[in-house]
C-alpha cells in the first residue's frame, strides 16, 4: 500500500514540522522522505528495525534528480513497534535538524541547498498527525 | 498559492480530521476539499468572506453537483481557527470553530477518504485524524 503523500508543504526555512504516527508491530522499517518532489529528497529518513541487514538503526540520504547520495547512519533508535512515535524536522539551506522521540538530535546537511519543503512522503507508519509552526 | 495536496490519506467511516490552520488578513475564500481525488470529491468546504456564506458541494468525475449554502461566517480574516469533519456513511459532520455544525450528504457514500486538499487564503498548521 503506497503510503501518504503531501505536496505543496510550503515548509519555510527553520520552521519546524512534527510527523507523528504509529509504528505497526511487525514494523522492519519507515521512511520519512523529505524535499521537492518525490526525485528530489532533502532528507531520505530510514528507521530499521530490521532491515537490509541493519537492527535497530538509523539510515539517512539524499537524493537529487532520482540518484541516491551517500548513507549516514544513526545508533541512536529510540523507536519501538507497536508505540506512538513523533519526529520533528526543520530546515535551512545548510542543513536539516531531526529531533527524535526523547529529545535527542541529529543533523544531515541539506546537498541541495533547497529552502523550502514542498514534498511529504511517509511509509510503513500510520500517520495520527501533522503540524507545522 | 498551490493547494496543500495530501494522497493516501487513511480516514475511514467513524473517524474524523481536525485541521487547524491561519486564516489570512485579506482573506477572500479558502476550500477544504475531501474525498478520493481531486476530481472526485465527497466535501467541498468553502467559506467565502465576500459572500459571508459557507458553500458546501461535492463534485463526480471533475463534474460539480449543486451546492449548499449556509450563512454562518463564525471566524474572521486573520484568525487561527480549527475545523473538525466526521466522516459517516451517510454525511460529513463539519464542527466550525465556535462549535456549530454543519453537514453536507455523504452524496458518493465513501466509505473511506484517501485524498484531501486545501486551497485559497488559509494556512494550515496541524492536521490530525483518528
Amino acid at each position: 500500500m503506497a503510503g501518504l503523500v503531501i505536496n505543496n508543504l510550503n515548509l519555510k526555512p527553520g520552521k519546524c514540522m512534527g510527523v507523528k504516527g504509529l509504528v505497526p508491530k511487525d514494523c522492519k522499517s519507515f521512511v520519512i522522505n523529505i524535499g521537492k518532489d518525490s526525485s528530489n529528497v532533502v532528507l531520505h529518513f530510514n528507521a530499521r528495525f530490521d532491515h537490509e541487514g541493519d537492527v535497530n538503526t538509523i539510515v539517512c540520504n539524499s537524493k537529487e534528480a532520482e540518484v541516491w547520495g551517500t548513507e549516514q547512519r544513526e545508533t541512536t533508535f529510540p523507536f519501538n513497534q507497536g508505540d506512538i512515535a513523533e519526529i520533528c524536522f526543520s530546515c535551512d539551506k545548510s542543513e536539516v535538524k531531526v529531533k527524535l522521540p526523547g529529545g535527542h538530535e541529529f543533523k544531515f546537511p541539506n546537498r541541495q541547498s533547497l529552502d523550502i519543503i514542498n514534498y511529504l512522503s511517509v511509509d510503513g507508519i500510520q500517520i495520527k498527525g501533522l503540524n507545522f509552526d | 498559492m498551490s493547494k496543500f495536496e495530501v494522497h493516501n490519506l487513511e480516514v475511514h467511516k467513524g473517524q474524523t480530521v481536525k485541521i487547524k490552520g491561519q486564516i489570512s488578513g485579506h482573506a477572500q475564500s479558502f476550500c477544504i476539499n475531501l474525498g478520493k481525488s481531486a476530481s472526485d470529491v465527497g466535501l467541498h468546504f468553502n467559506p467565502r468572506f465576500s459572500e459571508g456564506t459557507i458553500v458546501c458541494n461535492s463534485k463526480k468525475s471533475n463534474s460539480w453537483d449543486s451546492e449548499e449554502r449556509h450563512k454562518h461566517m463564525c471566524f474572521s480574516k486573520g484568525s487561527e481557527v480549527k475545523f473538525s469533519i466526521e466522516l459517516h456513511g451517510d454525511k460529513f459532520q463539519v464542527k466550525l470553530p465556535d462549535g456549530h455544525q454543519i453537514s453536507f450528504a455523504n452524496r458518493h457514500k465513501y466509505e473511506k477518504i484517501t485524498y484531501m486538499s486545501v486551497e485559497g487564503d488559509f494556512k494550515v498548521t496541524s492536521f490530525k485524524y483518528d
